[in-house]
């Protein structure tokens, strides 16, 4: 074998060994995570129901969601919601792009768990890939699933004709906002099912998760109508900084960039901590 | 000179309170076949684990390719390859995607070259774009061992190669391990519980019970250390043991069930003196075991090795009292 003598030329001792051992014959390390994400989307997008109910869910949200207060006057809505709006549409529209960031961590913690069950981990970590590899490329993986519903939705919104306003820059903002809402949800949720191996967790942790973080935010229904104890979690929620962001666009044209901010510090502090509690408790099997 | 592919000394895996690998101590040389022979729970997959870096060692050292797996587990992990007993592959991909993804996670850059040549040597070619999910056993067998191949591993671990095929599947997999060892000049790691296959397929054969490693050799040589046949015997009535141990060769008797195993000399020369003892009529069945691995096995641990984990230990008592006999 080729390696064989090339490696005993290199080390001809066994007591021998270079302080840093040479790679050989190698691709840069991107190889590994660019391998495992396209595996996650493949995977996600070679199936047509994932795809259909990706591009349907969005239209049912504002469907039926967006219908709820059709017989309320408009002047009634703007009193409750403390903004000028020109429809309900318009101000939910940020709102739920938001909270369905949420939820797509479940989808790379299921696939995780899926790969630790099917023995498939295994086969991985049985290479030279890291566990911080493959807990990025889940994260980045599920997160890119969710923000397909950006897109999606927006159209849907132009569709049922809500007028949005704001320029590129701004609407660039507000879906960077939503990348990083995508992103640090992900990584919440693939550290909290590292060591996980059971079916169950990622959907018990979802709606655990959902209840607080999606009404305790100004995603839904303004902060200003909560109790003090409620407004205190909504501050604390990065759903709320992502919708406000996206409403302040939509609705008035304008963007306060400090939300942005807090969005960013959101996924990176979720980026750390995860990937530390991953290089340490990720289970192979 | 070529160094040891495995190098273990003194490894150990606790998981709690239980000792999956008791101090074992391994060297398996470059371009051999190394079989760890051992019934199910013995520590066969626990050693590939800790070998392969997919465990972390409680204590003990190993070096795998020349690296010491606790310092180095990548670079070890570029240069082994691995067939898992359940056939683990991504069953939405095909054939050539699952390919694809291995060079990835190896990180190889050219890669089709070797995998074409693969699939020509498993002659899985014409079903390369299809999903793996449709293959066969056999099939998805050898796309597994053509993945640890990819990247020119030098040596392959292999845990349970032939477990669960049937008997043709197998006679194909033990040609295929061989020929890949012969061919391509890699070392083989296997595990497994069939004496047959162990005997077979290996030049060097270590016998695992309990996490420690009870006999190690090559098969003839661990098969010449065991003096003397077993010999099986079932009865139409009952046979006093006196007629028995009256009969000139024969070493020790005892009775399990409605057989008595006797541990004979030769059972060639011993046979006829049984049958002048006893009449013809009362034997009922009768069975020779030559020296084999399982034998070895029976020696060593007192136990069958398919029936190890069952509980049903039937030699055992027997077994042991032999060993003490012979102290």
């Amino acid at each position: 074998m080729s390696n064989e003598t090339e490696h005993v030329a290199l080390f001809p001792s066994k007591d021998v060994q270079p302080a840093v051992p040479e790679v050989i014959h190698r691709v840069p390390q991107g190889s590994q995570f660019a391998g495992l994400y396209a595996r996650e989307l493949l995977r996600t997008f070679r199936n047509p129901w994932v795809l259909v109910i990706t591009i349907v869910q969005p239209f049912m949200w504002l469907a039926f969601f967006g219908s709820s207060f059709a017989n309320v006057p408009l002047s009634a809505l703007e009193a409750l919601l403390h903004i000028h709006i020109q429809s309900y549409l318009q101000f939910l529209l940020p709102g739920v792009l938001s909270t369905s960031m949420l939820t797509v961590g479940m989808f790379g913690a299921m696939s995780t768990i899926q790969d630790k069950r099917f023995g498939y981990m295994k086969r991985i970590l049985l290479t030279p890939t890291s566990k911080t590899t493959v807990y990025l490329s889940k994260a980045l993986g599920s997160a890119t699933r969710g923000l397909v519903q950006i897109p999606v939705m927006i159209v849907a919104a132009l569709a049922f004709g809500v007028h949005l306003y704001g320029d590129p820059l701004m609407w660039a903002g507000w879906v960077l906002c939503l990348v990083f809402l995508a992103l640090g949800f992900s990584f919440l949720f693939l550290a909290v099912t590292a060591s996980s191996t059971d079916w169950q967790t990622p959907g018990v942790i979802s709606n655990f998760l959902m209840m607080p973080l999606m009404f305790a935010s100004g995603a839904l229904f303004p902060a200003a109508n909560f109790p003090s104890w409620m407004a205190t979690i909504a501050n604390w929620n990065p759903v709320t900084y992502a919708a406000l962001f996206g409403r302040g666009v939509v609705v008035n044209g304008t963007a306060d960039w400090l939300y942005l901010g807090y969005t960013a510090i959101f996924a990176g502090v979720m980026a750390l901590a995860g990937t530390l509690v991953a290089r340490k408790y990720l289970k192979v099997e | 000179m070529l160094e040891d592919a495995i190098d273990a000394t003194g490894i150990t895996k606790t998981y709690g309170p239980i000792t999956a690998v008791d101090h074992v101590d391994l060297r398996v040389p470059a371009g051999g076949v190394f079989g760890l022979l051992g019934p199910n729970g013995a520590g066969k997959t626990t050693i590939i684990k800790v070998l392969t870096g997919l465990s972390e060692l409680t204590a003990g050292e190993a070096r795998v390719a020349g690296f010491d797996v606790r310092r180095y587990p990548m670079q070890v992990k570029q240069r082994i390859g691995w067939v898992a007993a359940e056939v683990i592959l991504d069953d939405d991909f095909s054939g050539w995607e699952n390919l694809w993804l291995q060079a990835k996670f190896q990180r190889l850059s050219d890669w089709q070259g070797r995998a074409k040549e693969l699939l020509a040597y498993f002659s899985l070619e014409d079903r390369k774009k299809d999903k793996v999910s449709t293959y066969s056993t056999g099939m998805r067998k050898k796309l597994e061992i053509a993945l640890a191949l990819l990247h020119e591993p030098q040596v392959i671990f292999m845990d349970e190669p032939t477990i669960g095929l049937d008997p043709g599947t197998r006679r194909m997999l033990w040609e295929l391990i061989t020929g890949v060892n012969r061919e391509y000049g890699i070392t083989i790691f296997l595990t497994s519980h069939y004496i047959e296959e162990a005997d077979a397929l290996c030049g060097l054969v270590g016998i695992i019970d309990q996490g420690r490693i009870v006999a190690l050799g090559t098969p003839a040589d661990l098969k010449a250390k065991v003096s003397g046949d077993f010999i099986e015997i079932e009865t139409g009535e009952t046979v006093d043991e006196g007629r028995f141990r009256s009969v000139p060769g024969v070493q020790e008797v005892h009775i399990q069930g409605a057989t008595w195993v006797l541990k004979v000399t030769r059972a060639e020369e011993v046979l006829p003196r049984l049958f002048d003892a006893l009449k013809p009529d009362l034997i009922r069945r009768i069975n020779v075991e030559k020296p084999s691995l399982e034998s070895v096995y029976m020696e060593r641990t007192g136990k069958r090795i398919d029936q190890a984990e069952s509980g049903v230990h039937d030699y055992r008592k027997f077994y042991a009292n032999v060993r003490r006999a012979r102290r």
